[in-house]
């Protein structure tokens, strides 16, 4: 007796969505081992990061504005991935958004009306979307892999915050601190409910998903990034021509990390700081995937995401977990998800087998 | 004297399918022996058992009458099974000794390896130079260093799956030669096809198989075409009917000295090609593989982009700088060789697929929106009338079988009513019905007054269809000629063209 895989006729429409929630369970059960196992209280890890984070009303609001970057971020890239374009630079796209976003705060301080955080947004997008056009035409005119040169300029937008924020855009009255000045109140992102820290971008996120995923399903912008992923000759003979799809899924999700970039500046920091790079722009890529790369599960994908994020910082006090924790979680979401993406066109098979000849 | 090769109730069994069902039958020491049956009928599952890439379900092979499990294509070689693939499996950047040599299980010494190949060669007429690189030969060369390869473990059996289907007229002659040699030295073959006058030309036995299940063993020569087709389909053959009295009308599509750009390392381009198809006229474009179809197909299709507005023209207007959009636009749809990947996307569904190159001719898009309402209509349409098995407009495609995918396909693009349509290899892998039907679907869109380029390696496919037929050699295309005018074996030595003829008289000593 043995086991054995066997390609299914049509790939399993169950599985699809069946493997996410099944790589959540997994890395669960593992982390739960794996934590026990070097001496924490891997139950309660496992407890406070997955659980603690929903059960606990107050960390609803967190959950909120940790989901929305997310979201926001991941919905571009599924748009990307959907076409076979590696954007893995969204940080540095949310980076240069947000910055882009401060340029505008920083210039307007002295000023106040409606129109400032309107045009900080429209800086934000057309800044994230400025620096993926970077690898879009590194790609597209001397073919350079678009990995490589996404991430690398990563890090140089985080030298860049560096740079500024030491120099012209120093806050005069920080006493030393490398940091921005706050913004002015019109700078700011407003709380959309009162009393809690939830700020305009949790909306702006649904609304960016709900509407990518009926443009994705939709349009003939959609069917382009699907097809161009799912058979680059094929999409050529349709008529889709390679190097504009790549500009389009460069540029979009470019422009929605930089949306986000200027959200979480205006919104939760109110300022440019050193640590502004949390890393929302890589943790996406793991939200895009465990969402199929669907707007609509890219929503469900940032949440549990957040989850992990908030629940982290619980279990880091309540029970001592190291800060990376969070990463290792994260990491193992990521791996089950990929390592159970074969069941999704293959099905495990137990076959008996029969000694030939004895028929 | 036993049998060289028994097989004894054979059966293999795959997720839904049978692909072999009970079969039983025998080749003799020295015979060439014919397994005929259409795509999906189970020969390549069986010859795979004889060869060990697979093992049975159930049943037996006996091996000079010992009964034998053959575990691995490296036991059936240590037994004396040699095979000679559809698809050759050479490295296009080493010679043919370095070839030759990573596929020989024992390590041999190059010289002495050089020494035998060059043995084998003289005593069979198969002349090759064993220091040339692959990408320097052409198909039927480079068939030869398969043979030669099979022919080095001196087998007692050797397995030809589909070795004529890239040759020449002249080429199958040659190959031919070889083979009743290697009977007549006692080697049995086992010869795939699904030509039938190649089997009556070749072949002292045939076993036809359909549907997994052996229908007839049979002597071919007392047999007609006819009737080994008509038991390998399974039912009487429909001839392509035309309308009496056709008449041609003004010229619709005028392709005058297009050419491209060489972009792959051994790809082969198109070098001033010209020719005009009249309104109602099937043109062929015969031709061996690799002589430049592809890029013919995409450089008319508009998948490679053209420099000169007037290369393309259809009833006097420029297409030659539109893209695939512009010109279905005008008219001209096209539809590639290979169905899955490029005409058509494997994980979408059929209605998808219609919108892949229909929904701008069938105003499927408003406002960048698609009404996949309309998609689906058409693609309703498309099964229907083209009696596609599929579950209905939301099977995937690539759940069809190869046959039915093409009907699809050819669907798709023929009801869209094209003023000009380029197809290559319409029925390249399709079952003798599926072919008949597509056959017939482009001879009624001639009748129509459509315009119809017909590009396919099979010559018996151009020779039935077409009314004018051009012969492409290394990216240039001959003077058209009339079907009927013109005989096969010109034909041939057109196909072989400045390349191959020259050599292949050298290579069979007189």
């Amino acid at each position: 007796m043995q086991f054995r895989l066997e390609k299914r006729a049509e790939p399993s429409r169950f599985m699809l969505y069946a493997t996410p929630v099944g790589a959540v369970i997994l890395t669960m059960i593992v982390g739960a081992i794996i934590f026990s196992l070097i001496g924490y209280d891997g139950i309660g890890a496992v407890r406070e990061v997955f659980l603690t984070p929903l059960t606990n009303a107050y960390k609803w609001q967190d959950l909120g504005i940790k989901a929305a970057p997310l979201i926001i971020i991941g919905t571009g890239l599924s748009i990307a991935y959907r076409a076979n374009v590696w954007n893995i630079g969204a940080e540095g796209q949310f980076v240069v958004g947000a910055l882009a976003g401060t340029w505008v705060a920083l210039a307007t301080y002295t000023m106040s009306g409606p129109w400032i955080l309107p045009l900080m947004i429209l800086a934000g997008v057309v800044g994230g979307a400025l620096y993926a056009a970077i690898p879009a035409l590194l790609k597209t005119r001397l073919n350079v892999n678009e990995i490589l040169t996404s991430l690398m300029l990563t890090y140089a937008s985080i030298q860049l915050i560096y740079y500024l924020i030491r120099t012209v855009w120093k806050d005069p009255m920080g006493i030393g601190f490398p940091q921005t000045r706050r913004f002015a109140a019109s700078a700011q992102l407003p709380t959309v409910i009162p009393h809690t820290i939830v700020h305009l971008g949790v909306p702006i996120a649904i609304v960016v998903a709900l509407v990518a995923w009926f443009i994705m399903s939709r349009s003939v912008f959609g069917y382009r990034m699907r097809v161009v992923g799912a058979a680059p000759h094929a999409a050529r003979y349709g008529g889709f021509s390679e190097n504009k799809t790549i500009w389009l899924a460069m540029l979009v999700s470019g422009g929605l990390a930089g949306l986000a970039g200027v959200l979480e500046v205006a919104g939760p920091f109110q300022r440019m700081v050193p640590g502004f790079a949390t890393g929302y722009g890589f943790t996406a890529i793991i939200v895009a995937f465990l969402g199929r790369l669907n707007p609509l599960g890219v929503i469900f994908a940032g949440i549990v995401l957040a989850i992990t994020f908030v629940g982290g910082e619980v279990a880091q006090t309540t029970i001592k977990l190291p800060d990376a924790a969070t990463g290792i979680f994260q990491a193992m979401v990521l791996f089950f998800l990929l390592a159970g993406d074969i069941l999704v066109r293959y099905r495990i098979r137990r076959v008996v087998t029969t000694p030939a000849g004895a028929a | 004297m036993p049998h060289r090769l028994e097989l004894i109730g054979i059966t293999k069994r795959f997720p839904g399918v049978l692909a072999n069902d009970n079969v039983s039958f025998s080749v003799k020491p020295g015979e060439i022996h014919a397994l005929l049956g259409e795509n999906g009928a189970g020969k390549s599952t069986l010859v795979k058992m004889i060869y060990g890439i697979m093992q049975p379900d159930a049943g037996e092979i006996v091996w000079d009458g010992q009964r034998t499990v053959i575990a691995n294509p490296k036991a059936a070689r240590a037994l004396g099974i040699g095979m000679v693939f559809q698809h050759f499996s050479l490295f296009e950047a080493l010679t043919v000794l370095e070839n030759i040599a990573l596929g020989m299980d024992a390590k041999i010494p190059a010289r002495e390896l050089e020494a035998r190949i060059r043995a084998v060669m003289t005593q069979y007429g198969l002349l090759l130079d064993p220091h040339r690189t692959v990408a320097t030969l052409s198909v039927g060369e480079r068939q030869r260093i398969e043979i030669v390869r099979a022919l080095l473990l001196d087998p007692k059996l050797l397995i030809m799956d589909e070795p004529t289907s890239v040759l020449t007229p002249q080429e199958v002659e040659q190959l031919f030669e070889v083979l009743r040699k290697l009977a007549a030295g006692g080697c049995s073959i086992l010869y795939i096809s699904h030509k039938l006058h190649e089997i009556k030309a070749l072949c002292d036995t045939a076993t036809i198989l359909r549907g997994g299940k052996l229908v007839d063993t049979c002597d071919p020569k007392a047999e007609t075409s006819r009737s080994m087709a008509e038991k390998m389909i399974g039912a009487g053959l429909k001839d392509i009917v035309r309308a009496p009295g056709r008449t041609m009308g003004a010229p619709k599509l005028v392709v005058s000295r297009l050419s491209t750009k060489k972009s792959g390392h051994f790809d082969v381009p198109v070098d001033g090609v010209s020719f005009t198809v009249k309104a109602g006229e099937i043109f062929g474009i015969a031709g061996v593989a690799g002589n430049g179809q592809n890029a013919l197909l995409d450089a008319l299709s508009g998948e490679i982009l053209g420099e000169d507005k007037d290369a393309i023209t259809i009833d006097g207007y420029p297409l030659g700088l539109l893209d695939t959009t512009g010109r279905r636009k005008h008219g001209l749809c096209a539809v590639p060789e290979e169905r899955n990947g490029h005409a058509a996307v494997g994980d979408f569904s059929l209605s998808d697929n219609s919108i892949l190159t229909a929904r701008n001719r069938l105003h499927m898009v408003m406002l960048g929106l698609i009404n996949s309402g309309a998609a689906k209509t058409y693609t309703g349409k498309v099964i229907a009338d083209f009696a596609v098995k599929a579950l209905g407009p939301g099977s995937t495609a690539g759940s069809l079988s190869g046959g039915n995918l093409q009907k699809f396909i050819m669907g798709r693009e023929i009801l869209q009513r094209p003023t000009v349509l380029v197809v290559s290899q319409p029925t390249w892998g399709v079952d003798a019905g599926a072919a008949a039907a597509i056959h017939q679907a482009l001879v009624d869109l001639a009748a129509e007054g459509s315009a119809i380029v017909v590009i396919s390696q099979d010559l018996d496919e151009l020779l039935a269809l077409c009314d004018t037929l051009a012969v492409i050699n290394a990216g240039q295309l001959s003077e058209a000629q009339k079907v009927g005018e013109v005989s096969v074996e010109e034909i041939g030595l057109l196909m072989g063209g400045v390349h191959g003829t020259s050599e292949a008289r050298d290579a069979i000593p007189a």
